[in-house]
């Protein structure tokens, strides 16, 4: 594949993605999981995107960016707990939903979803990213059970959750990927290893036209838009 | 043959033959009486020896020579042997095909749960020897299930069906040296349950005469009444006339084996033999035998005789052989099934991923060998590739031959489908669905924007059938079954409108607050409001929410389309107009699917 509008994708595990250009490099939710963090302290990244501010989402974005000089984005609540961790203010931007952050490269337009509070019940605020980035249009839901407007969206990318409590049911993620009717859909955050395989049935059944993928950790997809107008994609 | 009386050698030889319930031969005893038969009214024979030198094989005879002793006249002697044989020397076979409707080569062998089936037993023997069978009959219990009972055709004989007993006799049936004959029977039968039935037994008897399954060719010596003598007559002075005489004093014909006569020198010295005669002459009673020769000598000659004779005797024999076939176990073919969604109800208005399970189950006693299942899907469901259909036997996923069909072929959710999953020929892949087992099938349709005012039934049909086919066994649901549930999830769109003052006369702020107020997301949500037709439309904010403008009658219309609108979602739209006059007021419209 050429580079240009090359977009190189990581899966780092659980919820964590690294998007990557020539130009722009992006870490998405750089959580903990069982105290353990999915991206090391020392990750070279340029911005740090975070969609709520429990720790699964969060982790240890605060030393990530401290070290790397990356900027971390994410709503009130994430930024105040950024704050919180010792933060360096200049390096930490709230987003409003639907007000893009744009930065040569990249386009990210945050739109407020929730996320089911399993300790104390209700609902808080979770973002789900509207990314531009090499000519892609990505979709990261992050840990949401609503799917607001991402069933209109024109979308190249779409990762999801699939899990189940507070987040998407399997069922969840696949009606919203018929509406969307993505290229790509990635499924995360599954707590069996029957919800991907189901998952991957339901969208090669019914997706019509969408290609569902399950990346292992430390798995690289690229894609490319080639000629201009030929998506293209692999997974290394 | 002589009219006159012989000693009879009788070997009467009983076969007793147990048929397995598929035919097979299970067992066969074959027992023998060898009897000697005093026929005289007056005459003891004795000394009587039966030989069977050669012939004993396959026999538990031991000796060559069974010593029979003395046997007064109308008496008997008798000694009881053993044959082995390897089957009767008559075949039976039995057909009892449950679904004789059915074409095809090989009958069916099972009933049908709840159904009626038309039975054809036929009956079939065989004379497998050069000699008549006689006597025969053939007694066929009748199993209960079975009415309207009928003869249907009888080759030989005569074939009766008695409803008190329940017994077919077929009688005065005679069969020809390896000739044939066929009795056919018909019947319904119904069960209501799937215990195992039996299709009744069968005896089978008969006679065959001057036929035996020993090789045994027996004969015999004996002594009887016979009288014999040497007459020495003076022919001339010192010659002599010597005659042997002999006479069968004893009702029974006797054969002159052997008849010698030694005359002993005057001399002294060896005697000399002056008779050897074997005559083999058969003597009728009373029937007289001589012999003479001359001699020398001047005192009368002194003789010694040596004569043979036995009983004349000719043999008879007979087999006498009995059949008993046990019963075919006839098994209940039947089948019972679960129908399952998961969830088994979805949202309305929502696009839901359900699974459905199907597990039909060998419920009665015959093996099946296929299985048809036709599920009938509403419309507003999307059906599934039928490469994701998945298909199981005993717990263990199917990788043999099945066949799944969608008809319309398509995965249009607007209108119904049926699919058809057709697992065949078991038998050949992972053998025959054992009583107790069961079938499962998995796929997944796509409820789609169901109606919470409709009902989505989806009703089931389900075949089947052994091998070879027969009456098909089914579990068939009613139609307005195995519904979809639909949870009713409240549609509420509420539409709000202000008008307010522009920045200038003239010129005015229209506010339209549009908010899907439900619990289910909504689609194609059409807003309409007017504009008077003393006002114009300027621009809306935001920019992106322009509205389509339409000129009509005496106004204009504004027009917005969202194609989805979920919980919670609003729109705020900031219409601006001018024109002059009253901007009068008029509510706008809301319509969603």
């Amino acid at each position: 594949m050429g580079s240009g509008s090359l977009l190189k994708m990581t899966y780092m595990g659980h919820t964590t993605f690294r998007f990557e250009t020539d130009e722009v490099s992006l870490l998405v939710n750089p959580g903990i999981w069982d105290d353990e963090p999915v991206v090391p302290a020392d990750h070279d990244v340029r911005v740090i995107a975070v969609t709520n501010h429990v720790n699964d989402a969060l982790g240890n974005a605060t030393e990530i960016a401290e070290n790397a000089k990356a900027w971390i984005l994410g709503n009130e609540a994430t930024i105040q707990k950024a704050q919180a961790q010792g933060g360096k203010p200049w390096l930490l931007h709230v987003l409003r939903s639907e007000t893009p952050y744009e930065i040569p490269g990249m386009k990210l337009t945050p739109f407020s979803l929730s996320r089911n509070d399993i300790e104390r019940g209700g609902r808080f605020e979770n973002l789900g990213f509207y990314i531009e980035m090499g000519k892609m249009k990505i979709a990261y839901l992050g840990d949401t059970v609503v799917r607001g407007p991402f069933g209109q969206l024109e979308i190249d990318i779409m990762i999801t959750p699939i899990g189940g409590n507070d987040v998407f049911e399997v069922k969840d993620a696949t009606s919203l990927c018929i509406d969307a009717k993505p290229r790509v859909v990635f499924p995360m955050r599954w707590t069996s290893p029957e919800q991907p395989k189901k998952f991957m049935r339901y969208i090669d059944q019914f997706g019509q036209g969408t290609n569902a993928l399950v990346l292992e950790p430390g798995q690289v997809f690229q894609a490319e838009w080639a000629a201009g107008n030929e998506f293209r994609y692999k997974v290394d | 043959m002589s009219e006159h009386k012989s000693i009879i050698i009788d070997l009467e030889e009983t076969e007793i033959a147990n048929l397995s319930e598929f035919g097979d031969l299970s067992t066969i005893k074959t027992t023998g009486i060898l009897s000697v038969n005093n026929v005289s009214e007056r005459c003891r024979v004795w000394n009587v020896r039966v030989l069977v030198p050669d012939e004993r094989e396959g026999t538990d005879i031991q000796e060559d020579t069974l010593i029979a002793g003395e046997i007064e006249a109308g008496g008997k002697w008798e000694h009881a042997y053993t044959v082995d044989v390897s089957a009767p020397i008559v075949t039976l076979t039995e057909t009892y095909d449950t679904c004789s409707d059915f074409g095809g080569d090989l009958p069916n062998w099972a009933y049908v749960h709840g159904k009626e089936t038309k039975v054809k037993v036929t009956l079939h023997l065989k004379n497998e020897t050069d000699a008549q069978l006689e006597n025969v009959i053939l007694n066929k219990t009748i199993p209960p299930e079975l009415t309207n009972v009928e003869i249907s055709s009888v080759k030989s004989g005569n074939a009766e069906y008695d409803e008190g007993t329940r017994q077919v006799v077929w009688r005065d049936l005679v069969i020809y040296p390896n000739e044939e004959s066929t009795l056919v029977l018909t019947g319904i039968s119904r069960v209501d349950d799937v215990e195992i039935r039996n299709a009744g037994e069968i005896v089978v008897t008969y006679k065959a005469e001057n036929l035996q399954r020993s090789s045994l060719k027996p004969d015999m010596t004996a002594l009887t009444e016979f009288l014999t003598g040497i007459e020495t007559a003076e022919t001339e002075p010192n010659e002599w006339e010597c005659t042997l005489e002999c006479s069968n004093e004893s009702d029974l014909m006797v054969r002159l084996d052997k008849a010698e006569v030694y005359l002993i020198p005057e001399d002294g010295g060896e005697k000399v033999k002056k008779i050897e005669e074997a005559p083999a002459l058969e003597m009728i009673p009373g029937q007289e035998w001589s012999s003479t020769f001359e001699v020398s000598s001047k005192s009368p000659p002194k003789c010694t005789q040596e004569v043979i004779y036995t009983p004349m005797n000719r043999v008879t024999s007979r087999v006498i052989g009995t059949i008993e076939k046990a019963g075919q176990p006839i098994p209940v073919a039947h089948i019972t099934y679960t129908k399952v969604f998961d969830p088994p109800e979805v949202n309305s208005f929502d696009k839901t991923p359900v699974e459905v399970d199907i597990e039909v189950k060998n419920a009665g006693t015959a093996k099946l060998n296929s299985i048809k299942i036709v599920d009938k899907l509403p419309d507003d469901v999307m059906p599934p590739k039928t490469e994701h259909v998945s298909i199981w036997v005993r717990g263990e996923e199917y990788t043999g031959e099945f066949k799944v069909t969608v008809d319309p072929d398509d995965q249009n959710p607007e209108t119904p489908h049926t699919m058809t999953f057709e697992i065949l020929n078991l038998k050949d892949t992972v053998g025959e669905l054992e009583p107790g087992e069961s079938v499962k099938v998995n796929y997944a349709i796509m409820a789609w924007r169901s109606r919470p005012e409709k009902e989505y039934p989806s009703p089931i049909e389900i075949y089947a059938n052994t091998h070879p086919e027969g009456v098909t066994a089914d579990a068939i649901s009613e139609p307005d079954t195995h519904k979809i549930g639909i949870l009713y999830k409240k549609r509420r769109i509420s539409v709000k409108k202000a008008i307010n003052k522009g920045a200038n006369a003239g010129e005015y702020i229209i506010l339209l607050v549009v908010e899907n107020k439900g619990e289910v997301t909504v689609e194609n949500v059409k807003v309409t409001d007017w504009i008077p037709s003393a006002f114009e439309y300027v621009s809306t904010d935001p920019m992106e929410e322009e509205p389509s403008v339409t000129e009509v009658e005496d106004c204009s219309a504004m027009t917005w389309i969202w194609t989805r609108m979920n919980p919670g979602d609003q729109k705020k739209l900031r219409v601006s107009v001018k024109g002059e006059g009253e901007y009068e007021r008029r509510e706008p419209e809301v319509v969603s699917d």
